[in-house]
């Protein structure tokens, strides 16, 4: 499955600094207090770690923000959002506006074919979501690629893109935002049927 | 070489002589004494309470959890006491607790021998009881962030009263900031020997009385849109659900710190006393509080990036500002493990109930804390972090794993001063053990759940091995934290009449030199 960030690789190492930092923190503590031996530290040590950190945020940020912007300037080119139309950009296989309610989610083409609870798309199909909400704060999550936004109700909307499974079969959109008492009712299925686009020769 | 100066900033020494100041006080006392000792037990037993209260929420709701599907509890049922569990344990346990664990230590501890200000103290908790009496009544189901337009919408006749508790919670919280920042003010002049839970009380009192002014706000307006005198924040009516967020998160990032200082006070109030011996840096410590402190209130946007209105430079700088709070959270982690280090343990400490807890809240604090590495980064919070149990595990970790345990470190630690008795060894020990394997259980699974998607808020979710398996072991992690509170409660009330009579110093420190081998040299 693609991850919609392209983070798969990414996530990786961010999950084993993660994994290594609380593995270190945790055998430093566990090790001063059983550990018969005794060592003082120097605070030139602890200097030594926050220049470690400080390295590490600005790794971080590095990475995360061009990840973030690549990502983000596919949308930015596609042009602006609208909730009554939409004229595709040609940056995409498919365009779909969503609008997000209590409690579901509605999928429109750009034939203005309306399917509720069921985004249609091909195998590997590079598709664009514009997501409205008309009521109150909902979200956007799509597990099986990994991606997530938050609506907020404007005329403005929200958007996100996604590589589209290449195995066909029914994938979870839920919301991630409470939305009131229906909110764990509402979700939608990403249903990937047919063949899978072949780029022309 | 001993810094001259520690023996002062360690605070005084042995505190108190044990007493039975609880067995004592009258209802009269209870009620309305100011003195500095009736005031925080009052807070104490209230904030207990509270957590019993929360806590029966939480397994209610955990019960239902266990497997898919709706079981007994419908989703206006489940949403009321969820709401009430995120508000009554963080508003009525966490952040009480530990301030008034802080009411009851900075008068000798400071060197004031008496709270400064305990009228304030006093108005604070009757605030307070009062929100908690209004938010029970009116039952909301709004979550505790209570986002509009949908907190205006759905929910019943009684919200007003909920509104009303929100600005009660806000004056009751800033009053008690006040508090606590006159306290730390008095050492004006001296701030060089403060003792550091000082400096945690000049902290605290400043984000208390910056960041509550603005819930309140958010309150009132909440309170005048609902009744549709205005419409600040209701977006059918010409409102924006942004300026909600700015002002509700402003208070919201803040209030994440609000019990994590005090904790951290206590924190460094107790592990010098336990040990017999100074922290290893106390100027990291001070430095750590300050950056905590202006940190927290620059980085609340990242709890609403990926809404589209967050983007561009304030996006980034949030993202940059968040990953800098590693660096005031390790500084005081790295403290404390250097000062465990740097000379043998006593054998006195190694068998004491609060040096246990404390132990195992600085292994949550690691454990909550580094994932706030990851939590940071705008890339990842856009895939699986944002709303899915990814974020409780965070701050379950923070404020069940660092926070709760190490209220219950201060609990056991005053308790000979409060009730001139010990409490029974065997019993502490079982709900020491009880909740860590419940906390780490339950904070794991969240971890892993939030991993796999799975999203806030649900009552019901799909059969899916990745979502039950470890929702049904949170539920057992849950399940066990119960018990360990049953354990401690019975042990508290029984001991203060039947455990053993507490004289002199309580906590000797004990040192058993023949098996320890001394430190390097220091620097």
């Amino acid at each position: 499955m693609e991850n919609a960030l392209g983070l798969s690789g990414y996530q990786a190492i961010m999950m084993t600094v993660v994994f290594a930092l609380g593995l270190l923190g945790i055998a430093g503590l566990l090790l001063a207090v059983f550990w018969p031996k005794r060592w003082r530290l120097k605070y030139r040590m602890e200097v030594g770690f926050v220049v470690l950190l400080l390295g590490l945020a600005w790794y971080a940020d590095n990475q995360s923000t061009a990840i973030f912007t690549q990502y983000q300037s596919a949308i930015r080119e596609s042009g602006t959002l609208s909730a009554e139309a939409s004229t595709p950009s040609g940056q995409f296989d498919r365009e779909l506006r969503v609008i997000a309610f209590q409690w579901g989610f509605a999928f429109l083409t750009d034939q203005n074919e309306i399917s509720r609870s069921a985004a249609i798309v091909k195998p590997g199909e590079k598709v664009l979501f514009r997501i409205f909400s008309n009521d109150v704060i909902h979200g956007f999550n799509i597990p099986a690629v990994g991606i997530t936004a938050e609506i907020e109700p404007s005329q403005e909307g929200s958007a996100v893109w996604i590589r589209a499974p290449k195995e066909p079969g029914k994938y979870l959109i839920q919301c991630l935002n409470y939305c009131g008492i229906g909110h764990a009712q509402m979700k939608a299925w990403l249903v990937v049927e047919g063949a899978e686009e072949t780029p022309e020769a | 070489m001993a810094n001259p100066l520690d023996a002062e900033r360690m605070g005084g020494l042995p505190h108190w002589e044990p007493s039975n100041v609880i067995g004592e006080m009258t209802l009269r006392d209870l009620l309305f004494s100011h003195d500095y000792r009736h005031i925080a037990i009052k807070g104490m037993l209230t904030s207990i309470v509270m957590l019993a209260l929360g806590g029966l929420m939480a397994m209610l709701f955990r019960t239902e959890l266990a497997l898919p599907d709706i079981q007994f509890i419908q989703a206006r049922s489940y949403m009321s006491l969820m709401t009430l569990h995120g508000m009554l344990m963080v508003f009525g346990f966490a952040i009480p607790l530990v301030i008034s664990i802080m009411y009851y230590m900075i008068p000798k501890v400071l060197g004031t021998e008496r709270l400064l200000w305990a009228r304030g103290a006093q108005w604070s908790w009757w605030m307070l009881i009062t929100a908690a009496v209004l938010l029970i009544i009116s039952r909301p189901d709004f979550t505790w962030t209570f986002y509009p337009p949908m907190s205006l919408r759905v929910v019943g006749n009684l919200a007003w009263m909920g509104y009303v508790a929100i600005i009660l919670v806000a004056l009751s919280e800033m009053v008690a900031g006040a508090v606590l920042f006159r306290n730390g003010w008095a050492a004006k002049g001296r701030f060089r020997t403060m003792p550091l839970m000082g400096w945690a009380a000049l902290s605290e009192g400043l984000l208390l009385m910056l960041s509550t002014p603005v819930l309140g706000l958010v309150g009132a307006l909440m309170l005048t849109d609902w009744l549709q005198l205005t419409a600040v924040f209701d977006t059918a009516n010409g409102g924006s659900v942004m300026t909600f967020m700015f002002l509700f998160w402003f208070y919201g990032h803040p209030a994440v710190y609000l019990p994590l200082v005090p904790a951290i006070a206590i924190l460094y109030t107790l592990m010098p006393r336990i040990l017999g011996k100074p922290m290893w840096s106390y100027w990291s410590a001070v430095i750590a509080f300050g950056l905590l402190t202006m940190l927290s209130f620059v980085v609340y946007p990242h709890h609403f990036q990926p809404a589209e209105t967050v983007a561009g430079p304030i996006q980034r700088a949030t993202q940059i500002l968040t990953l800098l709070i590693f660096i005031p959270s390790t500084m005081h982690v790295f403290n404390w493990i250097a000062t465990l280090w740097a000379d043998p343990i006593p054998v006195s400490a190694r068998r004491s109930i609060p040096f246990s807890f404390i132990i195992a809240s600085i292994v949550f604090l690691i454990l909550g804390g580094v994932t706030g590495y990851v939590n940071a980064q705008i890339a990842v919070d856009s895939d699986f972090i944002h709303n899915t149990y990814w974020v409780p595990a965070h701050f379950h970790a923070m404020f069940v794993g660092f926070v709760a345990n190490m209220a219950m470190a201060g609990v056991y630690y005053l308790y000979p001063y409060f009730t001139g008795r010990m409490f029974n060894q065997a019993m502490a020990r079982t709900h020491f053990w009880m909740w860590q394997i419940g906390i780490f259980t339950k904070v794991m699974m969240m971890y892993v759940l939030g991993y796999a998607y799975f999203p806030r808020w649900v009552v019901d979710y799909l059969p899916l091995p990745e979502w039950s398996i470890p929702q049904m072991l949170l539920t057992g992690g849950a399940y066990l934290i119960g018990l360990g509170f049953i354990v401690f409660v019975f042990n508290i009330i029984l001991s203060a009449t039947r455990g053993q009579k507490a004289v002199g110093d309580p906590w000797p420190v004990e040192h058993d030199i023949a098996g320890q081998t001394a430190a390097t040299p220091a620097e």
